[in-house]
């Protein structure tokens, strides 16, 4: 690459050379010649190329990912996500959720994104999916692995069940009572695995010592990763659980069930925010049902969610809340948000 | 000599140089002369008398023909306005634009590129003692001294004023591509900045990036900045600071004086021995005898006297100049100049004011720098513009510049080049060659032309006997097979002819070994006196022995020393012989002398008449010798009569009646300083080699065009344009000049040129040799050959050589015999003093520039294959393929060691039968290089990283088609849950994570693909079936490159340090066929390239 330096016009004359009719240093023949050759050599590259990224495809299996949980990089440790989200084009990397309950093109954004979640959500009585209860075994399919994604339908997800958060009602954020939904990332053949319940059926009398001994067990974890940013199971949903199992009016398999299903929490992050929210409501319920699990990318799979609704949170200040995923097989990490989101809540 | 080494290199700067005081020279010495028209060292028609004693033919009649007629030479008036500078041709005094300081400076160059012009030595005794204030018997008073000391400077020479050490330190940090390393170190702290200021738990990368890249421009800096010093530091090993003394006369007392304190007008006593201690006219003489062979490069000691005998300084007989030395007997004098106002201070500066130009090397890699540069410039900007165009924001912006920066910018290469030229220089030490500064080691290999030096270079730099004439034959005295003692006789010792000769070169000589000399060769023995006596005391020691003895048994009773008017030297031995005399006379002196005090000549064992004939014979021997530039001597003896020399007869010296007497012509010997042994060869490699080589000497024409028949540099059938007109018998001005490619040319011929006269002399002749010349010719030589665009290297050991040395692209000099003021204007330094180490050099040079080219475009292979990613990061919207980090750890871990194990390459084809480079055109750069490197190869080594990246996002769930344009999700951190074409879900440091594990694969796919490009950038022509892989540096490189990447990628923690992931060893397989693919395309070029010379392919894809 000859430079036009020393003389002047130099490169001007490398730019055009009028005496050899060169262009660059190159005459038209030469820069025809080689654009050819180059044409050439980036087809035949490419070809190669897609010969070789075929080859590699005849290896993999398109239904499923190849590396699956820890195999692959997504490891077993799913993340926490909510809607709504801020507006990426104007503010990346925020998490705040600021709305002014009085104006309506405002608040919209928000209850908006949720509405167009709630239409994703297939009708009841589709082909793809059915009704799954606890212990019912409705679904006795939804646990065979064996089975073809076509063969398998997901569980249906009722958008009647919760309760004040639907569109009607712009999901609490016309009245300052916004809703969040909390829902869990889904990573393929991920199971919960169950607090209480020692990796097996419930068992009544083996039931409140092996929950004390996890929490125990989840304490001195928090101990020694004074990094990751864990908590102890908050005490409502410790109440709320112990509750639920002894109700006598489900049988042990809904108990277990029960127990397998992960379990949602939302807190005000440090004190001042633990005040500021207020009282919060879940709905339907503060866990994701176990009969959603494994997701192995089943035919209309809905990913299941919990609404959280914050009854009465303080106006005009910014609320830092905090959700967390409760199962045995979940760790929380906050630097890397594993089983656990972040989000800010401000009302105008 | 000075405490410091001019830093010589490319960095040398304009200020280095330093302001002469100009005000402080003598008013006696007129630097102003122009071009010293008149005066050569010898101007021919002026020669009074031969410089030798014996007075060999110098006069030669070929030599006459070939001069013009010329203006007999008188010195012209001193005229200020006449005053033009020797060689630039354009008048010092220009309207001044520039600063005072730097005129004076350019004028003060100018002047030292004019020749001494003195009058010390021309005007009378008296006048000079009035204008010095001292008297010749009581010296200066010590306070006249200090006052002189104060009014001329102290006697020493001003040392090159160094460049300070913070100065080079700091050119180190921004040469380069340091200027690029620190702005993509300041974008990353301004990312850092920003980020800092919006959020408060900002990510440090950025901050860790630009840390890193200061690191790394600091790191290299500071290693070339070592290399350099290192160098540099070689110098110091050649400074022996002996402290010298003077005998000085000082308040009528003689003191011994330590030299620096030496003032104008001190008087000084001089024995042989001593090192003159500054330029001194003698006002007494006792047969002293000077070498001022490092100031003229002759070899032989001349007589100096009290007599002024010749106008110009250097040829008059009453000066002696400082740093010669004393061979033999007294003198006293007056010191005329001290330090820089001597002449060797003159020469000295005159060196260390020329600014050397650029290393070849340097402006190969200046023009590297400044493409690869303007490439990273284009592409950054180009992106810039293109994603603020695509709305990206001002940070990712800068962000993607600071990638496409550091992608672009070999960070390791320059380091890798030190690496290389290091290693070389040091193989080429342990082959006798020291070079004195890196970049050095390649001009040798540039070099197409070397004005070599005579004295001590290609000859040995002493007398020795080459011929003997007697009994009407020529005999060589040594190596009678050499093709050019062709058809003489061998010497018989036991000859009645040749005992006569060696008799008679035996008795009659004063030359003797030193004492105390038991068990040493005759050829290492140490002899006392002149070079011619030694030469013969020496052979007659070898051929017939015991030289002393024989002495002693024939005492010498009566001696005639040598005097310049008569020109012979005669003694008379006791000598009994069968005819009853008792006393043998032997004579030796000029041939033409000699002869003329003969009437008879021994051939054949007889004495026979010295009839016309035999003094035909006599004479075409003569001639013969002398045409050869030896120096010859004839010898003759006689036995004195009986009847008027009885046994123990008194002989007077004063009146030797012995010379009445006509005595017996008994031969000629000739001697000639001999060229080195293996000279010739070097020489005939060089030229094999497409090298020109020049004798530039300051010795007379005649030895200089023997020696160079000698040494081939003129080949044996070429002849001068006077050698032709003689042979075929016509006058010079008859003769085509154009028929003719030898030339001889004359430093007083050289005066009378301009620059285009040189050139086209230059141009024209294709064996030149130049005699007589002045160390400002030297220069005017070297410039007009640098003018011609050549590269040229010159070889020299005297202070005459010096200013040529560092005007020369490389000047060499002499470890053993080189003048300290020549090591330090040299780049390179013989340490065995012998010119055929010259020839490893070059080759050694020949081989670091292909090696060095090939290490330049492995490096730049992967450049590429490291910008890719980001252009399709920013066009396609796909997550990162390949982090900054990686880059590094490729251009400054993996790619460093093989790069420089390429320095370990033997060559190709046989590189000394090569051209040297063209300098316009062999570039270390070439576009065909960049087009393969970027084009092609840099392009198959991307697609091999793309198809690493696409097979770890599709394993793990992200398939290519659902990565365009997922960038800005990808990286937005607020999204904790990013669907892939599965379904799943990932957080961000999930993402982040597979981002990196691609990051890592991709950067093992670029070491895959190294492994080929390593092997293919072995060769550059055959194939590598045929090279093999001998070069285990090499192999073990390749192994070393993997192993790294190992290390990088698999021990715990890197995921932080350096953000590399565990790979599965299956994902090292993807960039496989890419590899072989590299391999075979390669054997194929370079198959075509073999098979159609010439054709497109290798004019376009040949490097």
């Amino acid at each position: 690459m000859p430079k036009g330096k020393g003389d002047e016009g130099g490169f001007m004359k490398f730019l055009w050379n009028s005496d050899t009719g060169e262009f660059l240093g190159r005459t038209g023949s030469s820069w025809g010649k080689i654009i050819v050759f180059y044409i050439i050599f980036f087809a035949g590259l490419a070809a190669f190329f897609l010969l070789m990224l075929y080859i590699f495809f005849l290896t993999l299996d398109l239904q499923k990912p190849k590396w699956q949980m820890t195999n692959g990089l997504i490891g077993d440790n799913p993340g926490v996500g909510f809607r709504p989200q801020p507006d990426q084009d104007k503010n990346v990397d925020s998490t705040l959720i600021w709305f002014d309950r009085n104006r309506k093109e405002n608040y919209e954004f928000w209850s908006k994104q949720l509405d167009e979640w709630f239409n994703e959500i297939p009708k009841e009585g589709g082909s793809d999916v059915t009704k799954c209860s606890f212990g019912a075994g409705g679904t006795d399919t939804y646990k065979d692995k064996n089975k073809k994604r076509e063969q398998i339908a997901s569980c249906f997800v009722d958008n009647k069940q919760f309760g004040e958060c639907n569109p009607e009602n712009k999901f609490g954020y016309r009245l300052g009572e916004p809703c969040i939904l909390v829902k869990l990332n889904r990573i393929y053949a991920w199971e919960p695995i169950g607090f209480g319940l020692n990796g097996k059926q419930y068992n009544q009398a083996n039931f409140p010592e092996i929950f004390s001994n996890e929490l125990k067990e989840l304490e001195k974890d928090i101990e020694n990763n004074p990094q990751q940013g864990m908590k102890p199971m908050p005490l409502f949903l410790q109440e709320y659980i112990k509750k639920e199992v002894e109700t006598q009016d489900h049988n042990p398999q809904w108990k277990t069930d029960f127990l397998n299903s992960v379990f949602i929490s939302c807190e005000g992050e440090n004190p001042a925010d633990k005040e500021n929210i207020g009282p919060i409501s879940y709905y339907p319920h503060p866990y994701i049902p176990s009969y959603y699990f494994p997701f192995t990318n089943q035919r209309g799979y809905q990913s299941p969610f919990v609404m959280v609704q914050l009854k009465k949170p303080m106006p005009g200040v910014l609320i830092n809340v905090e959700c967390r995923a409760w199962a045995r097989n979940i760790n929380h990490n906050r630097p890397d948000r594993l089983g656990m989101v972040h989000f800010e809540i401000m009302i105008d | 000599m000075s405490a410091g080494k001019p830093n010589m290199g490319r960095k040398l700067s304009r200020k280095s140089s330093y302001v002469f005081e100009n005000g402080q020279i003598p008013g006696y010495v007129h630097m102003i002369r122009q071009a010293s028209r008149t005066s050569s060292m010898v101007s021919r028609t002026t020669d009074p008398e031969p410089r030798e004693s014996y007075g060999s033919p110098r006069v030669s009649r070929l030599w006459k023909e070939t001069r013009q007629p010329r203006t007999p030479a008188t010195p012209e008036p001193p005229d200020v306005d006449e005053r033009t500078p020797l060689l630039l041709g354009k008048t010092p005094k220009k309207p001044d634009t520039r600063s005072d300081e730097e005129a004076k400076a350019e004028s003060v160059l100018a002047d030292l590129r004019k020749e001494l012009e003195m009058d010390s030595h021309k005007i009378s005794l008296d006048e000079l003692y009035t204008r010095l204030e001292t008297n010749p018997e009581n010296g200066l008073s010590n306070r006249q001294a200090e006052l002189h000391q104060s009014k001329y400077g102290m006697n020493l020479l001003t040392p090159p004023k160094e460049t300070p050490e913070w100065i080079k330190f700091a050119r180190n940090l921004l040469g380069g591509f340091a200027i690029l390393m620190w702005i993509g170190a300041f974008l990353c702290f301004a990312a850092f900045a920003v980020q800092n200021a919006t959020k408060p738990d900002a990510p440090k990368d950025y901050l860790y990036l630009g840390i890193v890249l200061a690191s790394v421009v600091l790191i290299s800096g500071l290693f070339s900045y070592y290399q350099e010093a290192k160098s540099s530091r070689i110098m110091d090993s050649f400074k022996k600071l002996v402290p010298q003394h003077a005998q000085v006369i000082r308040e009528g007392s003689q003191l011994s004086v330590c030299v620096t304190e030496l003032a104008v007008g001190d008087v000084v006593e001089l024995t042989y021995g001593d090192r003159i201690p500054a330029d001194i006219r003698l006002i007494e003489s006792f047969g002293l005898k000077v070498d001022n062979s490092a100031l003229t490069g002759e070899s032989e000691a001349v007589a100096r006297s009290a007599e002024c005998t010749h106008d110009n300084p250097l040829e008059t007989k009453n000066l002696v100049f400082f740093s010669t030395s004393a061979i033999e007997g007294t003198g006293k004098g007056i010191v005329v100049n001290v330090g820089d106002k001597t002449l060797m201070g003159r020469i000295a500066g005159l060196a260390s004011r020329l600014e050397s130009s650029q290393t070849p090397i340097a402006r190969e890699m200046d023009h590297f720098v400044h493409i690869i540069s303007s490439v990273a410039i284009f592409f950054g900007v180009l992106f810039f513009i293109i994603s603020v165009a695509m709305g990206y924001s001002w940070l990712d912006s800068a962000v993607f510049l600071i990638g496409i920066i550091v992608a672009n910018v070999p960070e390791g290469l320059l380091a890798t080049v030190t690496v290389c030229l290091a290693l070389t220089a040091k193989r080429m030490a342990s082959k006798n060659c020291l070079v004195k500064h890196l970049e050095a080691v390649e001009t040798l290999g540039s070099v197409s032309v070397i004005c070599s030096d005579k004295t001590g270079t290609l000859t040995q730099n002493k007398m020795s006997m080459s011929r003997m004439w007697y009994n009407g034959k020529m005999h060589a005295v040594e190596r009678p097979d050499d093709p050019d003692n062709e058809g003489l006789s061998k010497i018989i010792v036991g000859d009645p002819e040749f005992m006569a000769l060696a008799t008679v070169a035996r008795l009659c000589s004063r030359a003797h070994f030193k004492v105390g000399q038991v068990g040493i060769p005759d050829a290492l023995r140490e002899v006392v006196g002149d070079a011619t006596e030694s030469a013969i005391l020496k052979r007659m020691e070898t051929l017939l022995g015991n030289v002393e003895q024989y002495r002693f048994r024939n005492k010498k009773v009566c001696e005639i020393p040598f005097n310049s008017t008569n020109k012979y030297q005669a003694s008379v031995h006791c000598n009994k012989s069968d005819c009853g005399s008792h006393f043998l006379l032997a004579m030796k002196g000029a041939p033409e002398k000699i002869i003329e005090q003969c009437s008879t000549i021994l051939i054949n064992g007889e004495t026979k008449e010295l009839d016309e004939q035999c003094k035909a014979e006599f004479k075409a021997a003569y001639e013969e010798l002398g045409a050869r530039g030896e120096r010859v001597i004839g010898f003759c003896d006689y036995r004195l009569p009986p009847e008027e020399f009885p046994e123990g007869h008194l002989f007077n010296t004063e009146n030797p009646e012995f010379m009445s007497f006509t005595f017996r012509f008994v031969g000629l010997i000739s001697l000639i300083d001999p060229p080195r042994v293996n000279v010739p060869n070097a020489v005939r490699t060089c030229r094999s080699a497409g090298i020109k080589v020049v004798m530039v000497t300051g010795d007379h024409p005649l030895t200089a065009k023997a020696i160079a028949r000698q040494v081939g540099i003129i080949s044996p059938g070429n002849k001068t344009l006077d050698e032709l007109a003689a042979t075929q018998g016509v006058p010079v001005s008859d003769l085509d000049p154009s028929q003719v490619k030898v030339a001889v040319i004359h430093g007083s011929e050289l005066i009378d040129m301009d620059e285009e006269e040189l050139d086209a002399i230059i141009r024209n002749f294709d064996e030149l040799v130049f005699a007589r010349t002045s160390p400002q010719q030297k220069l005017q030589i070297v410039e007009g050959f640098q003018r011609q665009g050549t590269c040229v290297a010159v070889t020299g050991d005297g202070v005459n050589d010096s200013p040529a040395l560092k005007k020369a692209d490389i000047g060499i000099s002499m470890g053993i015999t080189g003048s300290d003021v020549s090591k330090e204007a040299a780049d390179m330094i013989l340490l065995d003093d012998n010119f055929a180490s010259i020839v490893t050099g070059v080759e050694e040079g020949r081989l670091i520039f292909d090696n060095l080219k090939k290490c330049v475009f492995y490096t730049l292979t992967d450049n590429i294959s490291e910008l890719t990613p980001f252009f399709l990061f920013i066009l396609a919207r796909i997550p990162l393929p390949l982090g900054t980090i990686s880059i590094l750890c490729i251009d400054l871990g993996t790619d460093v060691v093989p790069a420089v194990s390429l320095a370990y390459e033997k060559g190709e084809s046989d590189i000394m039968r090569r051209s040297p480079r063209n300098p316009l055109k062999d570039n270390l750069v070439t576009k065909q290089l960049i087009s393969y490197a970027y084009g092609q190869i840099g392009m198959i080594e991307s697609f091999a990283g793309m198809l690493t990246y696409f097979v770890i996002m599709s394993e793990n769930g992200f398939l290519p088609l659902k990565l365009l344009g997922l960038r800005s999700q990808w990286d937005a951190q607020q999204i904790n849950d990013l669907e892939d074409s599965f379904g799943q879900e990932w957080t961000y440091e999930q993402r982040k994570r597979l981002e990196n594990t691609c990051s890592a694969a991709y950067f093992v796919s670029i070491v895959v693909c190294q492994w080929a490009n390593l092997i293919i950038s072995k060769t550059r022509r055959v194939s590598i079936f045929k090279k093999g892989m001998t070069n285990w540096v090499l192999n073990f490189a390749l192994i070393f490159e993997t192993a790294l990447a190992c290390v990088l990628i698999y021990t715990p923690g890197m995921d932080v340090a350096l953000k590399m992931m565990p790979l599965r060893v299956h994902w090292w397989l993807p960039a496989l066929p890419f590899a072989i693919l590299i391999f075979v395309y390669d054997e194929i070029r370079r198959l075509i390239i073999r098979k159609f010379p010439g054709s497109w392919v290798e004019e376009e894809f040949y490097y």
